[in-house]
């Protein structure tokens, strides 16, 4: 057996650095990446170089060829600890990115001081001449030629949305390839061009295509995975260790059989997750893995067990080898992604117990298993997720309270009774809705299914408020952006603040789902994924690909909404201010705050000072309700491209921060530029003064149901974890629970600590954070998202 | 006496986690007999309404010293902004007139039915915890007949329900109150009455003497505050644990020192407590812990 600090030092992390806060510079003088960190051609090269020789043939059927070329021709190796093998790079420091998706930003990257060590000379005037052959045929050049001229206005980031091309996600549906193997599902696709040789469907060329290149992607993987196993073979014959010999020659039995054929031990089926997940994210850079690693694997491991194949200690080592993987994979970001992805290497996560279908709890050995994987690691990827539902066995909250107290962010908990019912009204079929899993954050999907999730972007919702007291209007350039709507002089109540405030996310959401609309049929067109396709249901059955159509839901299509906590304290404090205590006019309060409250500080104090969301006030809590339920029933009234309609979502990550730089000051006595509250739920940092017990009645108030999934911080000293209060902790979490609260994560860290690590970072190195929904280096954030974690409240023992 | 639907009170905080089991909300009463030279809530000695000032949140606006109809506040570039607090009468306009909530006042009137507003809110949190409602203070034997009302009331809402004494009262008062107590912490400071008469003012005779009649009506955590050679001599916890273990007390907690009441008399404009004190250190109070348990009694730190 490996012990955990032998096996950490293995990890190579692929974390970007976060040195941008929106459009400005924060921390530029850092690399994005780590040092030693690489950009690897090998992807496009490998992908031009067939796309060149497929021209004029159908698209489904050049992306097919294209990763088969990939497949064949990548440089594989096996590094010396590995028993789980493939590698998405020809180097074990290289990060890929997606030229096929976007060139532009890679090429800016590479060639500005943040991004220079990422390439050499040589790599630059080869990057040079690839981006050439995709200039005009990558997804992004195709959408901005597509757009027309009123729509290109709002594509271009202003502070109220950043649209998004990143961050598709999905869960391949392992549980019935690990039934038929790849093989199996071969044999199905052509099972289903026969059929369609008969009976001559009306899209018959286009459903010929598709299964054509199905079976093209397929069996280059088959292949991929015996070229491995020719690997490991070659090396245990090289290889005089005989413990290593043996490992070698395991891993090389393992790849010759999957994913080719079903998975019969623990460990096979763990590689053969691991091949599907890695190509998955070879086709199209993807994020997330997902998968309800307990209910996937369990029954394998216990199998494995009873019939002595395994001990606990060695499973132990299988997941904490496959911790070490999916920490390997990793993106190029933009920089300006980086100011909302700040310290992500590919946003996965995993999760764990919860119910089946019929809902009985799942939890089995592995479960526990995994966490304790986690507890050794201790690793910002994967993070875990843990389903909690009435049926949850108490040994399982302590479990997850002591993963929790290390500091690491997770597992982060998600609430069953008060999700089911929220993706019930999403339109998620009964049978479904108890399976559900999250792959990254807090994104919501369930396994196997097409949900083709996407993230549109970010709603920076603080600015449709701004807009809704300027009509709209830019004060600047006097361009009307916004809805037209009413003169604020006229508002008589908060409720026409309110009003005003969700015809302006109506009209921001409208403009950004018709971006999306063409940019999904620019997807469907140009963008086809054969080998995604095939390992999700339904494709093959339809003969169609996974862009064609959808899981019928609005699981799919979705906002990431920020700063809603900012909107429901500046129109409580407009309603305090203006409405109850009358100590100025609308007019005068938008005159001061748009010269973001110079020399009226008074009235600044006074917003400061009105009531604030998080205190289980009801004069302020109720209209937090309101502008949650209100804004997210008018982004429903939008529809996307399938007709299913547009929804927010809770996932922030860290564009509380990365946006809020573009949003002038707001009512709630929030200066210009100020970074938002985080999360979706959580107060504004120091505004919730009467502890962790109101902050959660006050999110109760904020149903999940009629709203969104949600995303709450909390942040507490290690001691409330620990001995004598541990099971206190946990009462805590029953509350949480009973509340229907739909979702907490912690930080559990002292601020004296934070503030070190600031002095100190050479020392806190490994040190972790929760930043958003996912946990991250704290060295790898800059210095003012580090100020903004360290200025979330702490929750104070009394 | 006050009247029994409103009580003097200082703070009602919610997620005591420190004030018996599980997640509580603790009430502060005002005014209390005691002058206990580590008192870490001076604010809450006098029963009436005090000023608080929080300098470090002051802005230097001025606005106080035109509030205040006494001229009692000054302001200076060199020393900042000062309270004579001989010239204060206490009627708060300050307060009112700060943007900052630099000033403040500490202690309002509550009626029974407002404190239960506030505490019902987090009765999930108690259920789930295994917490409850603590009266605390000051003394909260000083308004008694307001804590009764109040602990009447948790009772009916069946709220488990702790009062935090010095026992510094009429017996009689304590009497009536225990009915409705479901856990008595007892404070006791010294076992030696001279020692008690010099620290806190006060005899501990009636703290003794309600020590050993409550206990046989309730639950009793003895709640010990340590001081670094005043009260932590391992001859004196010995004595304690033994006369916990003769009247059948649940626990002991050890309390250690800390400066929390310094920053606060500060605040209030009063001289710190001259006497340097602090916390023995952690393995004194292992020792301590152990002399404890060896006498076949619970010991606890911190709560």
């Amino acid at each position: 057996m490996q012990t955990a600090s032998g096996l950490r030092e293995k990890v190579i992390s692929k974390a970007v650095r976060n040195i941008k806060r929106g459009y400005t510079d924060d921390d530029s003088q850092r690399g994005m990446y780590r040092e030693e960190i690489r950009l690897d051609l090998q992807r496009s090269r490998l992908m031009t170089e067939s796309f060149k020789q497929t021209d004029g043939q159908a698209m489904v059927i050049r992306r097919a060829k294209a990763l088969a070329n990939l497949l064949d021709k990548m440089d594989i190796f096996i590094r010396e600890h590995e028993r789980i093998v493939g590698y998405q790079t020809s180097d074990p420091n290289g990060i890929f990115h997606p030229i096929d998706q976007n060139w532009r930003s890679v090429l800016r990257l590479v060639n500005s001081e943040a991004g220079k060590t990422l390439l050499d000379e040589e790599g630059r005037k080869e990057l040079d001449e690839l981006c050439a052959y995709w200039k005009g045929k990558s997804m992004s050049d195709r959408h901005q030629e597509s757009l027309p001229e009123d729509l290109k206005r709002y594509w271009t980031y202003e502070g109220t949305f950043l649209w998004t091309q990143l961050s598709e996600l999905g869960i391949p549906d392992y549980d019935n390839l690990f039934k038929t193997g790849l093989k199996g599902r071969i044999e199905q696709v052509r099972a289903r061009l026969e059929e369609i040789d008969r009976t001559i469907p009306v899209d018959y060329v286009d459903q010929k295509e598709f299964l054509e290149a199905v079976i093209i992607a397929l069996e280059a993987v088959i292949r991929f995975a015996r070229r491995y196993a020719s690997l490991a073979e070659a090396m245990a014959a090289q290889e005089d260790q005989p413990d290593r010999k043996a490992e070698l020659e395991e891993v090389a039995r393992i790849c010759a059989r999957v994913p080719e054929r079903p998975p019969e031990t623990f460990a096979e089926a763990v590689q053969f997750f691991f091949f599907i997940h890695l190509i998955r994210y070879v086709e199209y850079s993807t994020l997330g893995v997902g998968i309800r690693i307990d209910r996937l694997f369990g029954p394998f491991y216990e199998k494995d067990l009873r019939e002595g194949r395994i001990t606990k200690a060695e499973a132990l080592d299988i997941l904490q080898l496959l911790w070490i993987k999916l920490n390997e994979l990793g993106l190029v970001y933009s920089p300006t992604v980086s100011s909302v992805y700040g310290g992500v290497a590919s946003l996965q996560a995993v999760t764990i117990g919860g119910t089946d279908e019929a809902g009985r709890d799942v939890t089995n050995d592995l479960t526990y298993l995994v966490l304790e994987a986690a507890r050794r690691l201790q690793l910002i990827e994967p993070s875990i997720v843990l389903r909690l539902h009435d049926g949850t066995p108490d040994e399982l909250y302590e479990k997850a309270v002591d993963v929790i107290k290390t500091g690491i962010g997770y597992p982060s908990l998600f609430n069953d009774e008060a999700l089911i019912p929220l993706f019930t009204r999403w339109g998620v079929p009964d049978e479904d809705v108890k399976n559900y899993a999250v792959t990254g954050c807090v994104y919501i999907e369930i396994p196997g299914k097409n949900v083709m999730r996407r993230s549109v972007g970010y709603f920076v919702l603080p600015k449709c408020l701004w807009w809704a007291l300027h009509q709209g209007v830019d004060p600047k350039t006097g361009e009307q952006r916004g809805a037209r709507t009413s003169d604020p002089s006229t508002f008589e109540s908060w409720r026409d603040v309110l009003d005003a405030y969700v015809e302006q996310v109506r009209f921001f959401a409208t403009k950004m789902e018709q971006l999306e609309r063409i940019n999904l049929e620019l997807y469907e067109k140009f963008c086809p994924r054969p080998f995604y396709s095939a390992v999700v249901q339904g494709c093959i059955e339809k003969g169609k690909d996974a862009r064609k159509w959808v899981y019928p839901s609005m699981l799919h299509h979705f906002t990431q909404v920020i700063g809603g906590t900012n909107v429901a304290d500046a129109i409580t404090a407009i309603r305090k201010v203006v409405f109850d205590d009358k100590k100025l006019s609308l007019p005068q309060l938008i005159r001061i705050m748009d010269n973001n409250w110079a020399g009226h500080d008074d009235i600044r104090q006074a917003c400061l000072n009105a009531p604030k969301f998080g205190n289980d006030d009801d004069y302020a809590d109720q209209v937090a309700r309101e502008v949650h339920r209100l804004g997210e029933a008018a982004m429903e009234t939008v529809k996307d491209r399938f007709g299913f309609s547009h929804r927010g979502d809770g996932s922030a990550v860290s564009a509380t921060y990365g946006l809020a730089v573009d949003t002038p000051a707001t009512p709630d006595g929030r200066l210009d530029g100020e970074p938002f509250a985080d999360s979706t739920l959580a107060p504004s940092p120091g505004k919730d003064k009467k502890g962790p017990t109101a902050v959660l009645n006050s999110c109760a108030k904020i149903k999940a149901v009629e709203t969104y999934n949600h995303l709450l911080n909390q942040k507490f000293l290690p001691k409330f974890l620990e001995d004598d209060l541990k099971p206190t902790f946990i009462g805590y979490l029953k509350t949480w629970k009973e509340l229907n609260v739909p979702h907490i994560q912690f930080n559990i860290v002292d601020r004296e600590k934070l503030v070190a690590a600031q002095t100190y970072p050479e020392k806190y190195a490994d040190m972790i954070v929760r930043v958003a929904g996912f946990s991250a280096y704290f060295v790898d954030l800059s210095r003012g998202l580090q100020d903004h974690i360290i200025a979330r409240t702490e929750q104070r023992l009394m | 006496m006050r009247s029994s639907n409103s009580g003097v009170i200082f703070n009602v905080q919610r997620f005591s986690v420190h004030d018996g089991p599980g997640i509580r909300t603790t009430v502060f009463m005002k005014g209390c007999p005691l002058r206990c030279l580590w008192c870490s809530n001076p604010e809450s000695q006098d029963f009436s309404p005090v000023l608080m000032a929080r300098d470090i949140l002051c802005q230097g606006c001025g606005a106080c010293v035109k509030a205040c109809p006494q001229g009692a506040i000054t302001l200076s570039r060199k020393e900042g902004r000062k309270i004579d607090r001989q010239k204060c009468d206490n009627c708060f306009q300050c307060v009112s007139a700060c943007l900052y909530q630099s000033l403040t006042v500490c202690g309002e009137p509550m009626s029974v039915d407002e404190v239960m507003d506030e505490v019902l809110q987090d009765r999930l949190f108690y259920k789930n915890s295994g917490g409850g409602v603590t009266v605390s203070g000051g003394e909260a034997l000083m308004q008694s007949r307001f804590v009764l009302a109040l602990l009447e009331q948790c009772k009916k809402e069946n709220l488990h329900t702790a009062l935090d004494t010095s026992g510094y009262g009429k017996w009689q008062n304590m009497k009536a109150l225990l009915p409705f107590v479901d856990l008595l912490l007892f404070d006791l400071k010294h076992l030696d009455p001279d020692e008690h008469q010099r620290t806190t003012g006060v005899d501990n005779k009636i703290i003794l003497e309600n020590l050993k009649k409550s206990a046989k009506y309730t639950s009793v955590w003895l709640r010990i505050p340590l001081i670094a050679d005043f009260n932590d001599s391992n001859a004196h916890i010995k004595k304690i644990a033994c006369l916990g273990k003769a009247l059948g007390v649940e626990k002991i907690s050890f309390l250690p020192y800390h400066e929390g009441g310094i920053t606060k008399n500060r605040q209030l404009g009063k001289n710190a407590c001259l006497l340097k004190m602090k916390a023995p250190d952690d393995k004194h109070i292992l020792t301590l812990k152990g002399i404890v348990e060896k006498n076949g009694l619970n010991v606890s730190v911190g709560n």
